[in-house]
């Protein structure tokens, strides 16, 4: 019942996110009706891949606000004792939350390219299916870092509305610095798909990148262990 | 052979900083008693419930309920299972229904009782598709009540659980607990509502700025508390009757009243042995007990 917790908590944020982001990439690729001719197929191509800037950006606004919750903000709100009195350990209270999101956040990153698609797709645009799982999964695999540092965040910061203004600080900064000075790193140039897009058919070339989806998710687990052990530590 | 403690604290201390608000608590509950809990806001009750059901982390001593360690997370966990708590302000998820709150709490617990739950549903007149933030306040306090009593738990801890409730709701909130004592269970409550405690308890703490002043019987306080009014012709310094027992001592002209917690005899024959007028000795109601206890610390 701790899953059916999570859900009535988020599914609102949730729902409301997924209207946004589904709204946004159909109207989006609705718009390219007019590179139907085979000869501006690199130009939809192109389209395809602002369009996924786009939604990775809506996607870790997205990430961010479900991401908000958790004890600090039931500690703010009068609730932490309820759900602390309850036979059940903080660590499994966090994993519990975050396997909620992580769900919540796929289908996030799933359903709008699918939306892509389909649209495209019924509109005749010449749409690859490969295409679309490429940005999907790098969006979802290298994105759930971005969700982790939303909930590592909340688990330090307990106002309703504090924890995602904080979280964006930090964002923002290690999209920079990583930018300026570690770019091979960039967890950015990852999720947006910069580093294998073909600028000159600008579509998504070489293997999937394994290592890095990896090592994303490992930076994600580091963050959950830190939210942990800090839920753990704190009074409420 | 005697029960062991359901609740039994050993120096249990939480600061926060340079405030302390529980000092070296050396709590003994008893199992099948009803315990009340009082102190003045502030006075460490709520941290202390909090540090029992692993809410709070002592910052030294420790405790045991239910045989339990509350340090160790497991076993706190585990305590948890048979503890049902209501805690201050009735914490409930505003995001669901009455119905999705019962379902959510009742998964947690194997002594559960549907049909229990059932019946205080329509005694507390709660509906089952109603918002909890739609709730009055009494009508969350009565929610977060049949969250508790819906179970047959080896112990309850309330806090403040009659916060809210309409005269009605109270009574049956005692008649409650009573039956919950007499079926086996121990609680462990704090109030600020001492005439309720004077009609439920068996034993009461008295808690402040985190000490603990009292831990003793309701019976033992009544038989051995009494308010001792003096007249004579010439009022004798206070230091005169000043003997075990006697905690204050109130001078008004030729009148002397004088609270003793024991040895109320002894002082009324030191008040004979120094010519006293008249001598009027009453029984001392708990809320007095509570008053006097506190001013004088």
């Amino acid at each position: 019942m701790l899953w059916y917790k999570s859900w009535l908590e988020t599914r609102s944020r949730f729902f409301t996110c997924l209207a946004v982001l589904v709204v946004f990439s159909a109207l989006f690729i609705h718009h390219a009706q007019g590179f139907l001719h085979p000869e501006w197929k690199t130009e939809f191509n192109r389209l395809l891949f602002i369009a996924h800037e786009y939604v990775v950006v809506l996607w870790i606004l997205s990430v961010v606000l479900l991401g908000m919750g958790g004890l600090r903000r039931e500690n703010a709100a009068g609730t932490s004792s309820l759900t602390l009195s309850l036979p059940v350990g903080r660590a499994h209270l966090l994993a519990v939350r975050f396997a909620v999101g992580v769900l919540e956040a796929i289908t996030l990153g799933v359903v709008p390219w699918m939306t892509i698609f389909v649209v495209a797709d019924l509109g005749g645009m010449p749409v690859q299916f490969p295409q679309i799982v490429f940005y999907a999964s790098l969006l979802v695999g290298g994105g759930l870092a971005y969700f982790a540092l939303a909930i590592l965040v909340s688990s330090l910061v307990e106002g309703e509305y504090t924890a995602p203004a904080v979280a964006f600080g930090p964002l923002f900064l290690a999209t920079i610095i990583f930018d300026t000075w570690l770019r091979r790193f960039d967890l950015w140039r990852l999720v947006t798909a910069s580093f294998f897009v073909d600028r000159t058919t600008y579509l998504l070339s070489g293997p999937f990148p394994w290592l890095a989806i990896l090592a994303s998710l490992c930076v994600a687990a580091l963050m959950l262990l830190a939210s942990v052990r800090i839920v753990q530590s704190r009074d409420f | 052979m005697t029960n062991p403690p359901v609740i039994l604290t050993r120096d249990l201390t939480k600061s926060y900083g340079a405030a302390t608000a529980v000092r070296a608590l050396n709590l003994s509950v008893q199992k099948n008693r009803i315990t009340a809990f009082l102190g003045q806001n502030g006075a460490g009750k709520s941290t202390t419930i909090k540090m029992l059901l692993g809410m709070v982390r002592p910052t030294c001593g420790d405790a045991d309920v239910l045989g339990k360690r509350i340090s160790n997370a497991k076993e706190n966990c585990e305590l948890r299972r048979r503890v049902a708590h209501v805690a201050e302000n009735e914490p409930l998820y505003s995001y669901m229904t009455v119905e999705q709150t019962i379902a959510f709490a009742s998964s947690f617990y194997p002594d559960w009782q549907p049909d229990h739950a059932g019946k205080l549903l329509s005694q507390y007149r709660l509906l089952p598709r109603q918002k909890v933030k739609t709730l009055s306040k009494g009508m969350r306090t009565k929610l977060a009540l049949l969250l508790a009593f819906a179970r047959r738990p080896d112990l309850l801890i309330l806090d403040e659980p009659s916060e809210g409730l309409d005269p009605v709701g109270i009574e049956d909130l005692l008649q409650t607990l009573v039956a919950k004592a007499a079926d086996g269970a121990s609680i462990f409550f704090s109030s600020h509502q001492i005439a309720e405690v004077e009609r439920i308890a068996d034993q009461v703490c008295i808690l402040h700025h985190g000490c603990l002043l009292m831990n003793a019987s309701l019976d033992q306080l009544r038989q051995s508390y009494r308010r001792i009014n003096l007249s004579f012709a010439s009022a004798p310094a206070q230091q005169d009757l000043r003997i075990t027992g006697v905690e204050k001592i109130r001078t008004e002209g030729r009148r002397i009243s004088i609270f003793a917690s024991q040895n109320a005899d002894a002082v009324i024959a030191r008040a004979r042995d120094l010519n006293a007028v008249s001598v009027d000795v009453a029984p001392v109601a708990l809320r007095e007990i509570f008053l006097e206890t506190v001013r004088e610390n």
